[in-house]
């Protein structure tokens, strides 16, 4: 049971995550990024370094949100594989600003 | 709110020793991380330790000293001082020493905490002092050591960060991402470069998952392989005769030993195609630099010493240690100058001591010892043998003795300190301090305690200041603190510590040993081996002696080793249990069982924490091949009975293709409280020891498995 990124990612994408992973398990679309539950190793690298605390365990995932499991599944079949960190999507910072106010 | 970042290092008997960030509020720890600034570590900790401050935390630690009020094993118990704990301790053990003698107090303990103060060695003075039994303790890449020492000496070899430059990386018994996952970025940008990554292994581990070329081998016959590579690269002029006439010694002898295991030979034993051998062979002496990172695994079983002597002489063979990233890595822990005398004391040892195998626990207390008095007391730290070692049901007839006194400092009531008489509460890495070596990468980390111990729990180092005292030993030694005890638990004026600090060491968390940088590293270039020739000595001078046990596995005692001959040259060992070499046996118990490190268990440790148990499962894992299941009527999920003439144990079936017909895999480290009828893997694993070193061969095992 891996880590999964949640929709708190959603526009801000600041993928630190990508950087910190050893196995390339984070895939992206045009508003976030996805975890590979088959490549993820469960070492949980990514967790304290995203930005607005999107990822979290699969195990502890509140109810509202155990449909990111699926979805990181789904998405990362999808989607291409990112190997190196991007600039955050516009108006991330200010998104940021807003979720851990 | 106060909150404060203290750095610390994993206390985990694994080859990366990472340096941990722990966030720590108001005196209590809430986060753990990996450093970002460690080389190695790289801002990420793994499955096991990624929430640390939970195990600190956890509901189910020992946190007083507790005394056994129900019969043995129920876990009924009472709490008590440590002065009563203490003095109970002594006057049992006074009064064992003056009726039986020391040799009836018997020691057990790994590397539960593997801190250079806190670890290994942490009660080798005390036990060497009253002359108690020695506890050998083989667990873990003995016959590595021994093989080690008779073929390239005891080198650090390959830095792993030296990987970054090989061209032909062989993994060979080691799933890097489970059990070595720091060595993997390293790993895999050479790929990125352009290097071909081999994986030797019976089962498609993730790792194996993602090499160029998994190459799946029947449990227990790597040797063969090795020899069969030795062979090849002879016999089609692919070695480097300059390095092997500057560098080596024995190669006339090596070679006329090698030439009768042919690759049809290896593939007969194998199962690896004769062609894929070969291949295997030319690409490896002729794609440099070539490296061979081995894993422990490669010594669990009949023939393991000699597979890694093999192994060991494949790099000279074709010069590949003359290249940064080239040769082969197992245990960098040589580079490390630790004052091994200071921590261990042998001078201290009653000229005569009895020596027991920590893998025949079982048979020690059901008395079949062979010589001395009965054991009498058990004093366990820093393990916990009724998860870990062979021959379950024996140790558990031995642990529920009345008779026995039984001390365990623990965590937790582990399915061991269930058994004792007296439980001590132990501190965790967060509330303790030590210095770490690694056995798998180049640098010196220091743990800073984050927090205060939690109820009356104390350090290892703490626990034997206590125990000393209480045994009226008055030598100061005994009495020093964990400062004095860094202060000389490594040999400062060595090269290897040149410009590092105590104080800054406490600082930074970790400093990179002073050798040269991993871009340059390359150790045995001009050979330089330490050996008694100097040389890679493909015919070892060493094993004339016989064979023995490395002394730092022995509490320091050089004598009474097992001393059965041993062959000077490399040869093959075919395992003690497989269908080839034992077909009455593998009439009843057909399919080959092997016992590897879980995912997300650290041997015992974590089998009772609920984030780890959601990954590895409560239960004993067991993994079989969908034809090995179907042709015994077993369903994925059923419940299944393993068993052999040694005893059974039950667990949910889980099919896998990634497993090799014929071969069942159960990792160890699950624990009897969570599963289904009690018993573990360990119920049916042999207390046989490999060719060297004593290691254990509890992954040269035949089974049968039912439903249950």
């Amino acid at each position: 049971m891996p880590y999964v990124v949640t929709d708190l990612c959603a526009g801000c994408r600041y993928t630190e995550c990508v950087s910190v992973c050893p196995v390339e398990c984070f895939h992206i679309d045009d508003s976030m990024t996805y975890i590979d539950p088959t490549n993820c190793i469960d070492c949980g690298g990514c967790v304290p370094v995203c930005p607005v605390g999107a990822i979290k365990a699969a195990h502890k995932l509140p109810a509202d949100k155990l449909e990111w499991i699926e979805i990181n599944r789904r998405r990362a079949a999808e989607t291409p594989v990112v190997t190196s960190r991007l600039p955050p999507l516009p108006g991330a910072d200010e998104r940021k600003a807003m979720i851990l106010r | 709110m106060a909150q404060s970042i203290v750095v610390g290092a994993c206390p985990h008997d694994c080859p990366d020793t990472c340096s941990i960030l722990t966030t720590v509020e108001d005196g209590k720890a809430i986060a753990v991380r990996g450093n970002p600034d460690h080389p190695f570590t790289r801002g990420r900790l793994c499955v096991k330790v990624n929430n640390y401050e939970e195990r600190v935390y956890s509901d189910q630690r020992v946190l007083y000293p507790l005394r056994r009020v129900g019969p043995k094993g129920s876990g009924s118990f009472a709490r008590i001082s440590w002065d009563e704990a203490v003095g109970e301790i002594a006057a049992r053990w006074k009064a064992i020493i003056a009726e039986s003698g020391a040799e009836a107090i018997l020691p057990y303990s790994y590397l539960g905490t593997q801190g250079i103060i806190n670890g290994l060695n942490v009660g080798d003075p005390l036990f060497n002092k009253l002359g108690a039994s020695v506890s050998e303790r083989t667990f873990c890449d003995s016959a590595s050591c021994t093989a080690y020492m008779m073929t390239i000496g005891h080198t650090p070899g390959v830095d792993p960060e030296s990987f970054v430059h090989s061209k032909y990386i062989i993994l060979w018994a080691c799933n890097t991402l489970s059990t070595n996952s720091h060595h993997w970025p390293f790993i895999e940008k050479a790929k990125k470069s352009g290097a071909k990554l081999v994986v030797i292994d019976p089962v498609r581990t993730r790792t194996a998952a993602l090499a160029d070329w998994h190459l799946q081998i029947r449990p227990g016959t790597d040797c063969a392989l090795a020899l069969a590579m030795i062979h090849v690269v002879i016999k089609e002029q692919l070695i480097d005769r300059d390095y092997i006439d500057k560098h080596t010694i024995g190669f006339d002898e090596l070679a006329a030993r090698a030439s009768t295991y042919t690759p049809e030979f290896a593939a007969s034993e194998t199962g690896i195609p004769a062609e894929d051998i070969i291949r295997l062979a030319r690409e490896y002496a002729t794609t440099p630099p070539a490296v061979v990172r081995i894993g422990v695994a490669v010594e669990r079983h009949a023939g393991g010493g000699q597979t890694v002597r093999a192994i060991a002489c494949l790099p000279a063979l074709i010069g590949a240690w003359k290249h940064v990233g080239g040769g082969l890595l197992q245990l960098p822990i040589w580079a490390f100058p630790v004052n091994w005398p200071n921590l261990m004391r042998p001078d201290l040892q009653p000229a005569k001591m009895r020596v027991i195998n920590t893998w025949r626990l079982g048979a020690a207390l059901t008395g079949d010892l062979p010589e001395g008095p009965p054991i009498r007391s058990l004093f366990v730290y820093n393990a916990n043998p009724m998860a870990m070692v062979t021959e379950q049901d024996r140790l558990e007839r031995g642990l529920a003795r009345e008779d026995l006194f039984t001390v365990v400092s623990e965590h937790f009531l582990t399915d061991t300190a269930k058994y004792a008489d007296i439980v001590l509460p132990a501190t965790t890495q967060l509330e303790q301090k030590d210095i770490m070596f690694s056995w798998g990468h180049l640098y010196l980390s220091y743990n800073n305690p984050a927090i205060a111990p939690l109820g009356e729990a104390v350090s290892n180092t703490e626990l034997f200041r206590r125990l000393a005292a209480a045994m009226d030993i008055d030598d100061p030694f005994f009495l020093r603190s964990d400062d004095e005890m860094i202060e000389a638990s490594m040999d400062w004026t060595s090269p290897a510590l040149r410009g590092i600090s105590l104080e800054q060491l406490k600082k930074t968390g970790f400093a990179r040993l002073s050798l040269q940088h991993p871009d340059e590293w390359a150790p045995h270039r001009d050979g330089n081996f330490p050996t008694p020739s100097g040389k890679c000595e493909f015919k070892s001078s060493i094993a004339e002696g016989g064979n023995f046990v490395v002394p730092l596995f022995r509490q320091g005692y050089g004598a009474d080793q097992a001393g059965d001959p041993v062959d000077p040259l490399p040869h093959y060992i075919a395992p003690n249990e497989s269908p080839m070499t034992a077909p009455a046996e593998a009439e009843r118990y057909p399919l080959s069982l092997i016992s590897p490190k879980s995912h997300a268990l650290l041997n015992s440790n974590y089998g009772n924490l609920p984030a780890q148990q959601v990954l590895a499962g409560e239960q004993q894992m067991v993994v079989l091949h969908p034809e090995d299941a179907a042709s015994r009527g077993i369903v994925a999920g059923a419940p299944i009975r393993v068993f052999n003439h040694r005893g059974s144990f039950e667990a949910f079936a889980t099919l896998s293709a990634d497993v090799m017909r014929g071969v069942v895999v159960a990792p160890a480290g699950y624990w009897h409280r969570s599963n289904r009828k009690g018993a573990t893997v360990h119920a049916v694993t042999p207390p046989a020891y490999a060719d060297l070193g004593r290691a254990p061969t509890f992954s040269d095992v035949l089974v049968q498995v039912a439903t249950a």
